[in-house]
């Protein structure tokens, strides 16, 4: 079975020659390839490059479009800074929606209008072009919590939630209306699955995700749905408070980060919830060694059981010794579900 | 319940409009504005720690907190100007390293130093190592706390350590350093004076520091 196969199997529950891995790079494939961080977050070409080449050269079971934070922001209109080597960044002093009142006048970007997201799709069509018979083809997207931040500013958006809910709420349907026509672009692309990104998701606590949150994540998800595409819901950070939550939005496959432990992560998503992680991207995976992160990422598989996917919790550290990759890619080959 | 009382509880629970209406009540009824910080302010941002450590309050729990404090300082700090029997607890210059745009728990600290009686002195984020050694003189500092989140980021905490080192000024301030990849043996290892793992570590550790600066 290819590692197409192989992701698509497993997520039906059926079975599987090994386990699929699937950890996420971006500065790290950058670099392997040889291309500046610069040039692969905002030409598609070179990212889909980087990506084909550490699939290839480290055996990943799937290949992904995201980048950064940023597309969906900058085609709105923020002020997004560009470095040679480093990842796009949101200027937050100066944030799009520094001033509420411009939400209304907002218009959504077209996803095919020639700007950033655009360029995304674009990774898409390409990467299901050179390996999508072979590879798993990942598009990606923001989610209400992280994309509202990108647009708002992040430390703003924290205090919103107490002092205007009006406002939370009118932003997270602005960006759910955005999302899902850039997830639609992209599963037209070819995308196989749409990772959502979330990660200020983690830092509110349990009560503004459930009442705030969640209902936008659900809307979301289930919009990718009806494309017909899988949902991978990656939160960054401490999840532990909102694991429940996480469990019932249906997504094909739940992303720990190394904080949420992953037998925490499967008692509250109960037996059938595939979960992918989660060992500590910078002290294990990138400051340890092959034997050691061969030993943690068992440890993750022996608290997820079967319905299990090898990963990082986050993103592979672009120092991280290539021996250490290849040693979890290695324990996946080595192991069915 | 005193005024005091009131105030600690407005300021726990982020009501910054109430803190400030208390703060001022707390005067004309005759406090002096140094006994704020003992008695209501300093034990309210402890609270906040606390229930920060215990999950009971996440960021934005924390940042209306911080937030209703600041009300109340703004008040009071002009009025402690003439006080000789007060000090500020020190002047702390802080912001997140060269390369690094992440600034919450920068922010929560630097707050929280604040209702502890620091003076601050914020420089935002990705910070050169030039801005911190001309931020030490001007504002005669005489502790530098530094954040980085990023693996790639934390070398440069190093960079600002030395640059301090090469003007002169390193024996004048003690250097805090954290954020999530930090830890104690890192903060050895570039010599700084200490590291902490949360807001209310920060505090402690500053506290600790700038009583022996
Ligand atoms: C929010 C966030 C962002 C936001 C930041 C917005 C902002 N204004 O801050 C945005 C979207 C911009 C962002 C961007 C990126 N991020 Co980011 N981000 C996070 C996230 C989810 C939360 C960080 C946070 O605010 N935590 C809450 C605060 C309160 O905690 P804290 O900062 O640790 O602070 C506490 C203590 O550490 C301590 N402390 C902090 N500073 C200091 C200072 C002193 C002196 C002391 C004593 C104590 C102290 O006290 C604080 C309060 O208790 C983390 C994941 C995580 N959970 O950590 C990733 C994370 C930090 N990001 C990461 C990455 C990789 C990135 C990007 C490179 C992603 C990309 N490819 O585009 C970019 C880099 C941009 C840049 N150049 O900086 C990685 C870092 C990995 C690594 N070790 O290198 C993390 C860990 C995610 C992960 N799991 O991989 N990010």
């Amino acid at each position: 079975m290819n590692s197409r196969e192989r992701i698509l199997a497993h997520l039906e529950g059926r079975p599987v020659d090994t386990l699929p891995a699937m950890p996420i790079t971006m500065m790290f494939a950058g670099d392997r390839a040889g291309i500046k961080y610069g040039d692969y977050a905002t030409d598609y070409r070179r990212l889909v490059e980087a990506q084909c080449r550490v699939a290839e050269e480290f055996d990943f079971d799937y290949v992904s479009v995201i980048s950064d934070p940023g597309c969906e922001a900058a085609d709105c209109g923020a002020a997004v800074r560009f470095y040679p080597d480093q990842p796009p960044a949101i200027d937050e002093a100066n944030a799009l929606l520094a001033d509420k009142t411009r939400l209304a006048r907002l218009a959504a970007p077209d996803p095919l209008g020639g700007g950033r997201m655009h360029n995304r799709v674009r990774g898409v069509e390409l990467l299901k072009q050179r390996v999508g018979g072979d590879k798993l083809v990942e598009g990606w997207i923001e989610g209400p919590a992280a994309e509202g931040a990108d647009l708002r500013g992040i430390n703003a958006l924290m205090v919103d939630f107490y002092d205007d809910p009006a406002f939370v709420r009118d932003l997270f349907e602005f960006v759910v209306e955005m999302e899902g026509r850039f997830a639609r672009a992209q599963v037209e692309a070819g995308a196989d699955v749409i990772g959502i990104g979330d990660a200020a998701a983690s830092l509110v606590g349990p009560g503004f995700y459930e009442e705030y949150v969640w209902p936008y994540e659900k809307r979301l998800v289930d919009q990718v749905h009806t494309l017909g595409a899988a949902v991978r819901l990656h939160i960054c950070g401490d999840t532990r408070r909102i694991l429940q939550g996480m469990g019932q939005l249906g997504c094909e496959i739940v992303d720990l980060d190394f904080l949420a432990p992953v037998a925490e992560g499967r008692a509250a998503m109960g037996p059938q919830q595939v979960l992918l992680g989660n060992i500590d991207p910078v002290r294990v995976l990138r400051n340890g060694t092959p034997d050691s992160v061969y030993a943690a990422i068992e440890e993750c598989h022996r608290q997820a059981g079967p319905r299990y996917i090898v990963g990082a919790g986050c993103e592979v550290p672009r120092d991280t010794p290539p021996e250490n990759v290849r040693a979890l890619v290695r324990y996946a080959r080595e192991h069915a579900a | 319940m005193t005024v005091f009382d009131e105030l600690q509880q407005a300021i726990i629970n982020g009501q910054a409009a109430l803190a400030k209406e208390l703060t001022k009540k707390g005067l004309d009824s005759g406090k002096k504005p140094r006994d704020f910080f003992p008695n209501a302010i300093i034990p309210a941002m402890d609270e906040v720690g606390r229930r920060m450590r215990e999950c009971e309050f996440f960021i934005p729990e924390v940042l209306i907190a911080a937030r209703a404090s600041r009300a109340a300082t703004d008040l009071l700090r002009p009025l402690l100007v003439g006080d000789e029997a007060v000090q500020a607890a020190g002047v702390v210059v802080c912001g997140t390293v060269k390369g690094d745009l992440h600034d919450i728990g920068k922010n929560i600290v630097a707050m929280m130093l604040e209702s502890a009686g620091f003076r601050i002195v914020d420089l935002g984020v990705d910070v050169a190592p030039e801005k911190i050694v001309q931020a030490v003189k001007d504002e005669n500092a005489n502790v530098v706390a530094l954040s980085a989140l990023l693996t790639t980021t934390m070398v440069n905490m190093k960079g600002s350590i030395e640059a301090l080192k090469a003007a002169g000024l390193r024996d004048k301030v003690k250097i805090l350093v954290g954020g999530a990849p930090v830890t104690d043996a890192w903060a050895n290892s570039i010599g700084a004076d200490g590291y902490g793992k949360d807001a209310p570590a920060a505090v402690e550790l500053a506290r600790r520091l700038a009583a022996t600066a």
